[in-house]
């Protein structure tokens, strides 16, 4: 039965000698394509691997599509799809075979793998190259049959690790076309990635770690919205707005001519109107700039969430 | 189902979609089954080019010579000979299958090895597969390849000599304890190679290493074996003789098919010979089970 939560985590900690790898996690996360954020390092794979099973928390709980791993991995697993960052295809067999045989070790019985084989393979525009081996195949293509193979056993959650990785611009549109059509199929995504574009290009629900910490999570849109940039054009005059909002106890900063302010809420941006009023000043243009994800990463990373 | 281009007269390219999966699905079983079927698959060179083809199958109709000559001559001299000229009895041959361990140091690397070093490993721990189910799929295919090419040629012996006797019916009912010995001590055999080699195997990540390994520990054991026991006379044997291991399991091969070791064998005349092979026997299978458990001890990795 499909819950509402894809991935509940409750303290999540994991720790090894040395290292804190993971630190006091505790989010919901709904269904849907989801981007685990952080830099090398932060966590991710670490993540990846406690949400499989096959590594288990110092601490805390973590419940996936509504199972708990600590009481049933092999549940979870039979729900999951995984694609690594790395290579991991062997190398001397055919796409056909390699996506037939991990459909198998999904549980799908032998003719019903080999069959949606084919399907995925084509889904993921390898149906030319299916009886190739694996060795003649390019990054791009070698991408493609991971994600087929993590595709294969119909799962409700796919873990996909840095799947953009070494891929040239136009595989790189391709795969993250593949990713977003995924949520069109009801397969949720789970995409750790250090490329917020990425992200920002097909995700609805962001999680950003840090150093095993939480920075924030929550809905893509949600996220910039909160931390957006005013621009206000005032013409020449735009040091005195900067000057008077600092008054207000509102952050400003002029740059080429125009006015950037920064605001949390409504109530700040009637702030800035009232401040141009009372200066009297000519409001030439004044739109809500969309900041990047980098932009939310790099102003939230380090402060707590 | 979208068509993507629509021109009737040049026919349609159709976006197929996303059709989920809502038939069976099995769990640990069925994927521990499916890796069994893989390895084989992989060992017997199915699915693949006919180099990888070719070392299996030489060696199935290398081990089975020796049935079909034995059935040629006892064709042959059928009507010149009293007695049956045996060449090579069903325990001579239990004896003969030894040399699949070759084939074992050929295939259990190839079996073992590439998951590790293609890092494919990851990929099979993320389905529902424990590291246990591993080992049982990876040494069970192993072992009943081994199995199947031990015991076929016993089959072809059996049959062959049933054909070209006088009575077949005499034949059978005269050698109705062969239907069990030969079978129990072919899987002694297959089981004790089979984990020797995918437990060596399972200590690299490559192919060369891992085969050498195996051709060495039987050539060095061997020869140890050899000059500790030098020259000796029938019954008068030395338990040095054990720590040859390719020739450990023939031991219980002579405990099933006679109930004691052969006089002629270099552990002949030790007393409680059978026992010492069966109790090392034993803490082989121990140490090369426990040696693959720990190297797939997948939590905590």
């Amino acid at each position: 039965m499909a819950t509402s939560s894809l991935l509940r985590l409750d303290g999540l900690t994991k720790q090894y000698p040395g290292v804190t790898a993971l630190d006091d996690l505790t989010i919901d996360v709904p269904r849907g394509l989801v981007g685990l954020v952080g830099a090398n390092g932060a966590g991710k794979t670490t993540m990846f691997r406690l949400l499989l099973g096959i590594s288990k928390p110092t601490h805390g709980r973590i419940e996936v599509c509504g199972i708990d791993v600590g009481v049933d991995p092999i549940g979870v697993r039979s729900r999951l799809g995984y694609m690594p960052e790395h290579d991991c295809l062997p190398l001397d067999q055919t796409a056909a075979d390699v996506v037939s045989t991990f459909g198998e070790l999904s549980g799908l019985p032998a003719r019903a793998a080999r069959q949606r084989a084919s399907d995925i393979l084509d889904l993921v525009g390898l149906d030319e190259a299916r009886f190739r081996p694996i060795s003649g195949f390019s990054t791009g293509m070698r991408q493609r049959t991971k994600l087929a193979q993590a595709l294969v056993g119909d799962p409700e959650l796919v873990l996909l690790d840095e799947p953009t990785a070494g891929l040239d611009p136009l595989g790189r549109e391709e795969m993250l076309r593949l990713v977003a059509r995924l949520g069109t199929f009801g397969i949720s995504v789970l995409m750790a990635t250090h490329l917020l574009d990425d992200v920002q290009q097909v995700c609805d629900h962001v999680v950003m770690i840090d150093a095993g910490r939480l920075v924030v999570s929550g809905g893509t849109e949600s996220l910039l919205e909160r931390t957006g940039i005013l621009t206000v054009d005032v013409g020449p005059r735009g040091d005195e707005l900067v000057a008077h909002l600092a008054q207000l106890g509102v952050a400003a900063v002029a740059a080429e001519g125009l006015v950037e302010v920064t605001v949390e809420g409504d109530q700040q941006m009637d702030v800035v109107r009232d401040a141009i009023a009372d200066l009297a000043l000519p409001l030439y243009r004044l739109t809500t700039r969309l900041t990047s994800l980098d932009e939310v990463f790099l102003r939230l990373a380090g402060s707590p969430a | 189902m979208s068509a993507l281009t629509g021109d009737p007269g040049a026919g349609a390219v159709y976006d197929r979609g996303y059709r989920p999966y809502d038939g069976p699905r099995g769990r640990r079983g069925a994927a521990t089954f499916a890796l069994y079927k893989a390895s084989i698959r992989r060992a017997l060179g199915l699915r693949r080019s006919w180099r990888q083809k070719f070392a299996p199958f030489v060696l199935l109709g290398v081990v089975t010579i020796p049935a079909i000559v034995n059935v040629g001559i006892g064709y042959v001299t059928r009507d010149r000979l009293a007695d049956k000229l045996e060449i090579i009895t069903y325990r001579d041959y239990v004896g003969v299958s030894s040399a699949l361990l070759l084939f074992v140091a050929l295939v259990a690397p190839d079996v073992m090895c590439p998951d590790r070093r293609q890092r494919v490993l990851p990929l099979m721990f993320a389905r529902p597969l424990t590291g246990i189910d591993y080992v049982v799929a990876k040494v069970g295919a192993i072992t009943s390849i081994l199995f199947a090419f031990s015991f076929l040629p016993q089959v072809v012996l059996f049959l062959g000599n049933m054909l070209v006797s006088d009575s077949a019916s005499e034949y059978f009912t005269g050698h109705l304890d062969v239907l069990w010995k030969v079978p129990l001590s072919v899987l002694v055999l297959s089981v004790y190679y089979a984990v020797v080699g995918v437990a060596i195997a399972a200590l690299t990540n490559r192919r060369i290493v891992a085969g050498a390994a195996v051709i060495g520990l039987l050539l060095i054991t061997s020869i140890a074996s050899g000059v500790l026991v030098g020259d000796f006379r029938p019954g008068h044997g030395s338990v040095a003789a054990l720590i040859n291991v390719w020739t450990l399991p023939l031991y219980l091969r002579d405990v099933v098919f006679l109930g004691n070791i052969s006089r002629e064998s270099p552990l002949g005349g030790v007393a409680n010979g059978g026992l010492y092979a069966l109790a090392l026997y034993l803490v082989v299978l121990f140490v090369g089970a426990g040696t693959l458990l720990y190297r797939y001890r997948w939590v905590e990795r």
